[in-house]
């Protein structure tokens, strides 16, 4: 091996191990060899950064503040310097044999190097993907295998800008600013919150690459989607049903993503056309009000600087988690904290609390915390505040202290007076039933226990209004895996029930027990 | 205190943006600490102009690319003074901050030309030691090669990457 080759390669390690290479071994000999090395930079550019370690922000804002607070701005020779710990760029000799050993069980391991190959690929794509713009079709099956197309949209998406035609041609654009709908049959434009978007939780290219890095997948497959071939990929949630992505094998982006089979429907989402990094229009995302249109104001919101303005607009004194939001809008009647992929609604809490039947509860505030899907809502200090979003757990808790999630790791045991014996096979056939899309009362435990005790009140059917009405029922407890029912009427006091079959949102209910009164 | 200096307010600020500023910046200088540096130090640059200067901070980020693109060019600067040379030029900071977007685009697609232009093994050596950051020993072991082989390999892509990028020149590569 020629010097040449070696300083070259000895060049290509620094810059891997986020060293200067300059430092270390000074000027490059030749012009050759200086070309060489500014190509190599020049190729890294590809390369996602190195970021900095968890906790950099807050590290940076207070480096910023020191030396701003220090009057001396950018002159200032004395450099405040970012927590040093997160610098350690030296491996200590233990470390580096261990991180050695580990890297040679990854190599040694073709599968695991093949997924994480795929999954880096596609974020890599993803991260150099500018803009797009596509045909996206959306399907359904039940789960007896039926299939049918739900809706076909053309969809534009730049950053975090995104535009979605669909088929009747209505128009909805957010452009991160203002979000507007178009709609052409009536001849109207309705002005909308910027957040929270549920529109933006359909297929994002962007969204499903940052998922299937972060939750165990496994390479399953290649098949042909919409005439490209694509590697399919199994996802599986922590706590969830698993889920498939194909990564396109040419453009290594996501093409298509099938959810798992809830509430007895699963979703295709395809991209059948798409093209990216193309010279978008960008009058696409600009407002702009077209001839014999009117403006329906839906409180769109207003974007603001400061909590306090949001307080001033709103009228409310919002409770503020550590966390800086992102953005903040004020509305006539709520303020909406914008996290990015999480979102913060805090509205007055006007009624009494009162979660989806369906909900497990858990306790926040002294008071009961519905959790639900990807939502965690309750009440505290007058208000009602809502989260949604992957990081709801670590907000809920920066807002309500005492905040605990339904418990359903110790399963008591089921105290019923009178033990209700149960049919498995007949509950696996219900849950079969609800999957295929009917009877879906059976996945609220309030409406299991009123037909339960009303059945057990007039056993020959229940017809018109329920002997024990609606109204006698409560829910007392749902850690989504029990729950209990209480009734203030009728011959039963207490009804007791499991999900037996599955333990999360699409699992029915059964029920196991009662305590006459 | 003015707001800008208020500790809140900085903290706000760096949260919502560091990170397309940390990105833009590591780009240019390809080193972690290199960015975290000149990130801390375009931070307090700007947000110093901005109380100064009372100055509207409707393009805050087009504004913080300006001063981190000043930043780096001082430091360049300081570093010639030094005999240690720094491998990205000299930019044009107006041009680079308001076309920065197409010209990332511009760039990408033009490495990628020219990697298409490549042989497949010298590619593949290419993504493995530059884009994906294996070691030599690393990517000797996953295509089957000696090291010496992989070494010389990596030496010969290179080369005809750079003729190749030379022909692209006019494109907008930034290149030294």
């Amino acid at each position: 091996m020629n010097e040449a080759e070696k300083r070259l390669s000895d060049y290509i390690d620094a810059l891997n191990a986020e060293q200067e290479p300059e430092q270390l071994f000074g000027v490059a000999g030749t012009p050759e060899l200086e070309k060489l090395l500014a190509t190599v930079r020049t190729v890294r550019t590809l390369r996602e950064p190195a970021l900095p370690e968890p906790g950099y922000p807050e590290r940076l804002a207070h480096a910023v503040v020191e030396k701003m607070q220090a009057g001396e701005g950018g002159k200032q020779k004395e450099k405040a310097k970012i927590a040093k710990s997160s610098r350690s760029r030296r491996l200590s000799p233990v470390i580096a044999l261990a991180a050695g050993l580990l890297l040679f069980v990854l190599l040694s391991t073709w599968g695991g190097l093949f997924n994480s190959d795929v999954v880096h690929a596609m974020e890599k794509a993803v991260a150099q993907l500018a803009n797009y713009h596509g045909t996206l079709e959306m399907r359904s099956t039940n789960a007896a295998g039926e299939e049918w197309l739900v809706r076909q949209v053309e969809l534009w998406s730049e950053g975090e800008k995104y535009a979605v035609r669909q088929a009747d041609g209505t128009f909805t654009v957010n452009n991160g600013e203002r979000k507007w709908q178009l709609r052409p049959e009536k001849k109207e434009v309705a002005l909308l919150p910027v957040v929270p978007d549920p529109g933006k939780t359909g297929f994002d290219l962007r969204d499903e690459a940052k998922r299937a890095k972060e939750y165990p997948h496994q390479v399953v497959g290649q098949e042909l989607i919409a005439g490209r071939k694509a590697v399919k990929l199994e996802i599986q949630p922590p706590g969830g049903l698993p889920y498939y992505l194909w990564i396109d094998a040419v453009t290594n982006l996501p093409l298509q993503l099938q959810t798992a089979m809830q509430n007895g429907l699963q979703t295709t989402y395809t991209y059948t056309a798409f093209e990216l990094n193309i010279k978008l229009d960008p009058g696409i995302f600009t407002f702009r009000l077209p001839e014999g249109y009117q403006v329906v104001e839906e409180d769109p919101g207003q974007l603001v600087l400061t909590v306090e303005e949001a307080a001033a607009i709103s009228g409310l004194s919002p409770l503020l988690p550590q966390e800086v939001p992102v953005r903040i809008f004020a509305f006539e009647d709520r303020i909406v904290l914008d996290y990015g992929d999480t979102t913060i609604v805090e509205t007055p809490a006007e009624r009494t609390f009162e979660p989806e039947a369906n909900a497990a509860l858990g306790t926040a505030a002294g008071g009961p915390l519905e959790v639900w899907w990807e939502r965690l809502r309750w009440h505290q200090s007058g208000l009602e505040i809502q989260i949604e979003g992957p990081k709801r757990v670590e907000l809920a808790r920066q807002i309500a202290v005492d905040l605990a999630l339904p418990d359903t790791s110790s399963v008591p045991e089921n105290r019923a007076r009178v033990q209700v014996p149960v049919d498995m096979d007949l509950v696996k056939a219900n849950q079969q039933q609800v999957d295929r899309g009917s009877s879906p009362w059976q996945l609220d435990p309030l409406q299991v226990a009123v037909t339960f005790v009303n059945l057990e009140v007039t056993p020959e059917g229940i017809q018109g209004k329920p002997a024990v009405p609606f109204s006698a029922f409560k829910v007392t407890k749902n850690n989504g895996v029990q729950a209990r029912v209480e009734v203030s009427d009728g011959p039963i006091k207490q009804v007791y029930l499991e999900r037996l079959i599955r333990q999360d949102e699409t699992g029915i209910w059964t029920v196991v027990g009662y305590d006459p009164r | 205190m003015d707001k800008r200096s208020d500790a809140k307010y900085i903290e706000q600020i760096c949260k919502a943006t560091w990170e397309s500023l940390y990105r833009f910046i590591y780009y240019k200088v390809q080193n972690r600490e290199e960015a975290e540096d000149v990130t801390q130090e375009t931070y307090v640059r700007a947000l110093a102009y901005l109380n100064e200067h009372n100055f509207s901070d409707k393009n805050f980020q087009g504004f913080l690319r300006t001063i981190a693109l000043n930043v780096i060019r001082d430091r360049w600067r300081q570093r010639k003074r030094r005999g240690l040379p720094l491998n990205f030029e000299e930019v044009n900071p107006r041009e680079t901050v308001t076309e920065d977007h197409q010209r990332d685009v511009a760039q990408r697609l033009v490495i990628e030309n020219a990697l298409a232009g490549l042989r497949e093994d010298q590619r593949k050596v290419i993504e493995l030691r530059i884009i994906k950051g294996y070691s030599v020993a690393e990517t000797a072991r996953l295509l089957g090669k000696t090291e010496a082989a992989v070494r010389t390999a990596q030496y010969r892509a290179v080369q005809i990457l750079a003729g190749l990028l030379d022909e692209n020149k006019e494109t907008g590569v930034i290149r030294k």
